[in-house]
């Protein structure tokens, strides 16, 4: 048998004594105790420690952040709403994108109607967001007046 | 209201929802701010700062999975970047931790010692310490909540107790028994 590490020994005796189950058996960790004094006094100490926490108690918090955390919440969720809008105009670079590769293959004559497939991109784009991208907009004013 | 319902409530907007998720989980969010920070007003601020990213990533969340410990990775990870922002502020009088007056058979300057001692450990030490001996979570559930094997923990809780023991026989802690 080989001769046991002594910090080995002693982080597996503080594990089995959390309900760990360690590379080591208790048997093996209980013979190297017995033969060791150093290790006997640290685990002894350490298994003090961990029954001193153990006996300890959480301190109740009676604090409430909601009042602050609401505040702030506003901005988190224009946050979410504004990348949630960018992604519509993301698939559109996207195919605008693929559109315009195929476009580049040469001597290929994709005909009339191929060429009009980047304004109905831009019109199905407008349509799913529900916008007319001409109206405008009689209610904004400048600062100030 | 359970966490689930109040989770998709949140994701359609409703912000009343997230109250409920707050005001269920602030206590326990607070008390482990402190225990890493060791500082109420930095912990009520990374409590703050948590809350307010995990609503912005409710969209993420697995709702087959309690929220709490998901919550915790993100506490856990601001905490840190508060820690390392204010460097190594001189903790006062006022600093605490999470640790109270205990059971009887325990001596109360004991338990002052513990929490000073507490204080001096690194802020990774006095989280895994606290997630051990206050909230009584196993290798399993404390490898999940901090992210690291099960072997890990063990060695990382040996080296933090060991800590602990150095600090406190510094500070000559009269609570081991002779042998």
């Amino acid at each position: 048998m080989t001769k046991l590490n002594c910090k080995t020994v002693c982080m597996a005796a503080m594990a089995i004594a959390d309900g760990y189950q360690s590379e080591l058996s208790s048997d093996q960790i209980e013979a190297h105790l017995a033969s060791c004094s150093d290790c006997r006094r640290e685990v002894g100490q350490l298994r003090e420690i961990s029954s001193l926490l153990d006996a300890q108690e959480r301190r109740q918090r009676t604090e409430n952040v909601w009042k602050q955390v609401e505040r702030r919440l506003p901005d988190a969720a224009t946050a979410r709403s504004i990348s949630k809008a960018w992604r519509p105009f993301m698939l559109l670079g996207a195919l605008l994108l693929g559109y315009r590769i195929v476009e580049m293959i040469p001597d290929r004559d994709l005909g009339f109607l191929f060429k009009l497939v980047p304004v109905l991109f831009v019109i199905g784009a407008f349509s799913y967001l529900k916008e007319n991208p001409f109206k405008i907009n009689s209610e904004l004013r400048l600062e100030g007046e | 209201m359970d966490d689930q319902a109040a989770i998709e409530r949140c994701r359609a907007g409703d912000k009343e929802a997230f109250r409920h998720v707050v005001e269920h989980y602030q206590a326990e969010a607070i008390g482990h701010a402190i225990a890493i920070l060791g500082n109420r007003d930095d912990a009520m601020d990374a409590v703050q700062e948590a809350f307010i990213d995990s609503f912005q990533a409710l969209d993420r969340i697995d709702l087959t999975r309690r929220f709490y410990p998901w919550f915790y990775v993100i506490l856990r990870n601001r905490c840190y970047k508060l820690a390392a922002g204010r460097k190594k502020r001189e903790m006062n009088i006022s600093d605490e931790t999470e640790i109270v007056a205990p059971t009887s058979s325990i001596r109360p300057e004991d338990t002052m010692l513990l929490e000073q001692v507490m204080l001096e450990l690194p802020i990774e030490d006095r989280e895994l310490i606290t997630l051990k001996h206050l909230d009584g979570l196993s290798y399993e559930e404390l490898a999940e909540r901090l992210e690291v094997p099960q072997g890990t923990i063990m060695s990382r809780l040996y080296y933090a107790r060991k800590k602990l023991r150095e600090k406190l026989v510094r500070h000559s802690f009269k609570g081991f028994s002779e042998g």
